[in-house]
């Protein structure tokens, strides 16, 4: 048996010489979600990290214990990874968007007849996106805006013509906004705690006064 | 803390495998580098690169994780509330770092099942230091101050890298080892200008530390052809040599003037050559200690395994009543 200074450590009475480990099933760690958070109120939502878990809602807790227990944050939202949808990573000075397949215009048979019908049929299969661009190599993807479009292919083609002009972009991710779990507003007492908590805080030792007087009675 | 990930890369004359690489894909991908751009994780990289970081990573991740058994065992008997907190907050830290460093690990195409089963199975290490056991409440302290100083030479090095997911999660993780710094610093400052009873308990704790906080960056490095390449790609940042004369630059003057003496009596620095000089760890041991020989290799690993083992059931619940479920890869 393992023999330890911690007596809670002997009272596991853990064997000694263990036969090995078995691989672990697969998913036994659970999904990944991608984490957003925001540093403060009206800041743009940045991404943060993944984090596993089974559901949104147990990713949206340990997301809130990994992102937001040390700094401020007043906001985080949570994606599952396979919701995003992701661009090519392009050079520092490049655009993203130029890597998008060009649109289909022209190379089909035009429809027969667009009908207001069918431009409201259209609309209504419509949904809000959201938008990250990466500015910049190892750093992070930040939130730019919505558009609507019906499926991520044409968000991008989308938030192609209307964020396209910011440069540089490094990649896009386009996420329908349905699929994003967000801390609600109400909720916003949540984040309240964090600066209360001072003996997380570097700037709360302070030993030189004690390391001074250690020299002057030495 | 812990960042002493290439601490465990002995030199080796291993292939590197280059010579099976696309050379216009290698020549794309070093410029990118020279230009100073970080990788990401769907660039085109040499299976060298992905192979090393892969295991530097891990190892950083691992190191996280065992790092806070021989602290966390001191949460409930720290002096006082407040260091309770304190001490409990730190633990919570370095789990948190351990979080995401697997995660960086992952979008190198590991999963993160394959590496706590890899841990269990001593198949990969994790920094040698928590090999040795706290035997007092000053230990711990040790251990939040230097060892944490030791490994945030290491990261702030590290997180100059070439790789975007390990700087991200680097950059956080440095912001966060300020409070461990100072924490530690204050813990061991109160035992070395307190009572007799407290300077010698901190300095019985600093002698027996001492000589395994000289071998947390690793043995000389000799110039490889791997530490050659891994220098040019931007994966190790600085030689383990270089790390440790910057440690002792930093905290020697330190450890002094709070009256504590280092158990070196060859320690001394060259100011003709501003190297530290000092007696050569013994490597043979290190190497002993790193292979399962340690006072506490087999109590670490126990305790995580039983970590896993008696929280499978909780994991099996929350994912009962899933039916679609697939992995994907974190993204970035």
């Amino acid at each position: 048996m393992i023999t330890s200074h911690d007596p809670r450590m002997n009272r596991l009475g853990l064997p000694d010489a263990p036969a090995t480990a078995a691989a672990k099933q697969a998913l036994d760690q659970f999904e990944t979600y991608e984490v957003f958070h925001q540093k403060k109120e009206n800041a743009a939502y940045t991404y943060v990290g993944p984090v596993h878990a089974p559901e949104a809602d147990v990713a949206f807790l340990f997301a809130k214990e990994q992102f937001s227990r040390r700094f401020a944050c007043t906001g985080l939202w949570v994606v599952p990874t396979s919701a995003i949808t992701v661009t090519a990573y392009v050079g520092d000075q490049e655009s993203a968007y130029d890597t998008l397949p060009p649109v289909a215009t022209g190379t089909g048979p035009e429809p027969a007849d667009t009908t207001a019908a069918d431009a409201l049929a259209h609309a209504t299969d419509e949904e809000d996106y959201d938008i990250f661009h990466l500015k910049k190599r190892g750093k992070a993807q930040a939130h730019v805006g919505k558009v609507r479009a019906v499926s991520p292919a044409e968000a991008l083609q989308v938030a192609s013509a209307v964020f396209g002009a910011m440069r540089p972009v490094v990649n896009v991710w386009a996420i329908r906004s349905a699929d994003i779990l967000r801390s609600d507003d109400e909720d916003r007492d949540i984040w309240a705690s964090t600066p209360e908590k001072k003996y997380r805080e570097a700037i709360s030792y302070k030993v030189q006064d004690r390391i001074d007087r250690f020299k002057n009675e030495g | 803390m812990y960042g002493s990930a290439s601490t465990h890369d002995l030199p080796t004359n291993a292939p590197t495998g280059l010579e099976n690489e696309d050379p216009t894909l290698l020549a794309a991908f070093e410029a990118r580098i020279a230009r100073g751009e970080k990788i990401e994780p769907t660039d085109w990289m040499p299976a060298l690169y992905r192979k090393q970081l892969t295991r530097m990573i891990e190892q950083h991740a691992h190191s996280e994780i065992i790092g806070s058994l021989p602290e966390g065992t001191w949460i409930t008997r720290a002096p006082g509330f407040r260091r309770k907190m304190a001490q409990m907050a730190k633990v919570q830290d370095e789990v948190g770092h351990a979080q995401l460093l697997y995660s960086a690990a992952e979008t190198l195409g590991k999963t993160r099942e394959e590496m706590l089963v890899d841990l269990i199975n001593g198949k990969s290490k994790y920094s040698n230091v928590f090999n040795y056991p706290t035997p007092t409440w000053a230990d711990s302290n040790v251990i939040s101050w230097l060892i944490d100083a030791g490994a945030i030479v290491n990261q702030m090095a590290n997180a100059k890298g070439s790789y975007g997911p390990y700087c991200r999660a680097l950059e956080r993780i440095c912001a966060e080892e300020a409070f461990h710094l100072k924490y530690g610093h204050d813990a061991v400052v109160h035992l070395a200008t307190g009572t007799k009873i407290q300077r010698e308990m901190m300095q019985a704790a600093l002698n027996r530390w001492w000589p395994a906080i000289m071998t947390f960056f690793g043995p000389s490095d000799k110039m490889s052809v791997h530490t050659e390449i891994l220098m040019r790609w931007k994966v190790k940042m600085a030689t383990n040599d270089d790390c440790r004369n910057q440690f002792l630059d930093m905290y020697v003057p330190k450890i002094w003037e709070i009256g504590l003496t280092v158990p070196d009596e060859k320690l001394a620095k060259n100011d003709a050559t501003g190297q530290w000089e000092f007696t050569e760890p013994d490597w043979e041991d290190f190497k002993r200690v790193i292979n399962g020989g340690g006072p506490c290799n087999a109590e670490r690993i126990a305790v995580r395994r039983a970590a896993e083992e008696n929280g499978a059931w909780v994991r099996r619940a929350l994912s009962a009543s899933k039916t679609e479920r697939k992995y994907v890869q974190p993204l970035a």
